[in-house]
């Protein structure tokens, strides 16, 4: 993380979670036309693995997937003291889980169906 | 030739006959594996298309008419529009309307076969969802084939198409239970949208148990309106088959409202167990703790299933663990078991027991455990 803010002419970097490929590939093609680096994980274990690296600048993943759930990869992270916003990208409409993510540490809670543009805007926003 | 030499020969036909036959069987998954990891990686590649369509619209090449017609690239358009919404499922829209995507599947819908083609269309322009498929999925609500006929349901249901909805009610008689049954979990797609219309074909109905009544009635709950309920209520009264009486009680329960109430009452007296059991956990879902005393008589009642379903309700109702704790002294054998069950399920025999352990237990603490485990008569 601390290179990330030191290092003002790397290509900020992305972490997108989620086991829905059509998610995954509408975003990585997203981010990228809009010049950031992005890095896939299908599963909750390979995402948690990869954020505790250090190496994002923001990750959005789902609440739901194989391995982990992203509430619990935001715990995991809290204790680790990874310090990455987070954005949860979720169709579970239940407050508990939306109110469990944002005390866990994320910085925002996106539905699934989202509108692109608006996700765009909310990780633009998170990464000044 | 002896009858050893019949019988090898037998035996040789078979085992060539089982090798062409397994090597056919080897062959055909071999080739259909490789149809499907074809068909994948045209997906994958038409999601990276689709993608930057909706990325950056105009940035990618024209989706040409042979590309649409493709089955991965309807997959994959299929996954993308499910993923989105807002103003990106207007490039969406645009696409399909470009590559003329609605008016192909609607020509292989029309076609007489093959049905698997004829499928793959419906299901194709119901998940869509695109409004200018409507006209022709209305046409299909008539199709021979049941499964399109449900399929057009459901794609006009996805697409709020509320003219539908009278179209299907009207074919509902004609259809046999299952298609009954898939028309009304379509019905409920339309939600609130159809709570009038249904309503008003229960009232016409409601005293034609073979018609698919029943179903919508639960639809009805699915939906969970309260605009409903006093149809519904009125309708208690005048409903002769019992099992649409039982349907409109689980909806009551669902959707409630301070009118269900009186019908209800009425209802938990009936001659009829189903319908006394019914009620009582209606009663419970609309949570009324007025009816308590009534339900403490239906602990004693004559129906197992009336006993359970009252203990339940006090067990969920305010005041009513009480009168269950009260339930465990009576007299009446029966009485005291449905009342223990409940007050086991509902996890107060463990904080009975809890309380024991740390001290805190009060005298009908002590009553659960040991009727629990002594369920006989207790000594006054």
């Amino acid at each position: 993380m601390e290179n990330a803010e030191t290092d003002s002419t790397r290509r900020q970097r992305i972490l997108v979670a989620d086991d829905v490929e059509a998610v995954t590939t509408l975003l990585v093609t997203a981010l990228e036309i809009a010049g950031y680096e992005v890095v896939v994980a299908e599963n909750g274990q390979k995402a948690y693995e990869l954020g505790k690296s250090g190496e994002f600048d923001l990750a959005v993943i789902d609440q739901l997937m194989p391995g982990l759930l992203g509430t619990e990869i935001l715990g995991r992270w809290q204790s680790e003291g990874v310090n990455m916003p987070v954005i949860m990208l979720s169709g579970v409409e239940d407050d508990e889980v939306v109110v469990g993510s944002l005390d866990s540490g994320a910085i925002d809670y996106v539905h699934k169906p989202f509108r692109l543009p608006e996700l765009m805007a909310r990780i633009r926003k998170n990464l000044n | 030739m002896t009858s050893f030499d019949i019988a090898m020969a037998a035996v040789t036909v078979m085992f060539v006959v089982s090798a062409v036959l397994l090597v056919a069987v080897v062959v055909f998954k071999w080739a259909n594996g490789r149809r499907l990891a074809a068909h994948n990686q045209r997906r994958i590649a038409y999601l990276k298309l689709l993608s930057q369509h909706v990325a950056a619209p105009g940035s990618a090449g024209q989706i040409s008419i042979r590309q649409a017609d493709d089955d991965a690239f309807i997959d994959a358009l299929i996954d993308i529009r499910h993923t989105l919404s807002g103003t990106s499922i207007e490039t969406l829209d645009g696409i399909v309307d470009r590559a003329g995507l609605i008016s192909h599947q609607a020509k292989r819908l029309r076609s007489r076969f093959p049905l698997g083609r004829r499928l793959r269309a419906v299901v194709s322009l119901a998940e869509i969802g695109d409004p200018r498929a409507a006209r022709i999925l209305m046409h299909h609500l008539s199709d021979r084939v049941p499964e399109i006929r449900v399929q057009s349901a459901r794609g006009l249901a996805r697409m709020r198409y509320t003219a539908a909805i009278d179209v299907i009610l009207d074919r509902f008689h004609r259809e046999t239970p299952w298609v009954q049954s898939r028309f009304a979990e379509t019905l409920a797609l339309f939600g609130r949208d159809a709570v009038w219309p249904l309503t008003a074909w229960v009232r016409i109905n409601h005293n034609h148990a073979d018609s698919g009544v029943t179903e919508i009635i639960r639809i009805l709950g699915v939906i969970g309106d309260s605009e409903a309920g006093p149809a519904l209520a009125e309708l208690l009264y005048s409903a002769e088959e019992p099992e649409i009486r039982i349907a409109i009680i689980e909806t009551l329960g669902l959707i409630g409202g301070p009118l269900a109430l009186r019908p209800l009452r009425r209802m938990i007296q009936s001659a009829d167990w189903r319908i006394r059991a019914k009620a009582a956990t209606a009663f419970s879902k609309i949570g009324d703790p007025s009816i308590n005393p009534i339900l403490s008589e239906g602990l004693g009642d004559a129906s197992w299933w009336m006993r359970r379903n009252s203990a339940a309700a006090l067990a969920a109702l305010p005041g009513g663990i009480d009168l269950l704790y009260d339930a465990i002294g009576a007299s009446d054998q029966f009485t005291r078991d449905a009342a223990a069950e409940a007050l086991a399920d509902c996890g107060e025999l463990i904080a009975a027991r809890d309380r024991l352990e740390d001290g805190s237990a009060e005298p009908r603490d002590v009553k659960l455990i040991s009727y629990m485990h002594t369920p006989e008569p207790l000594a006054s």
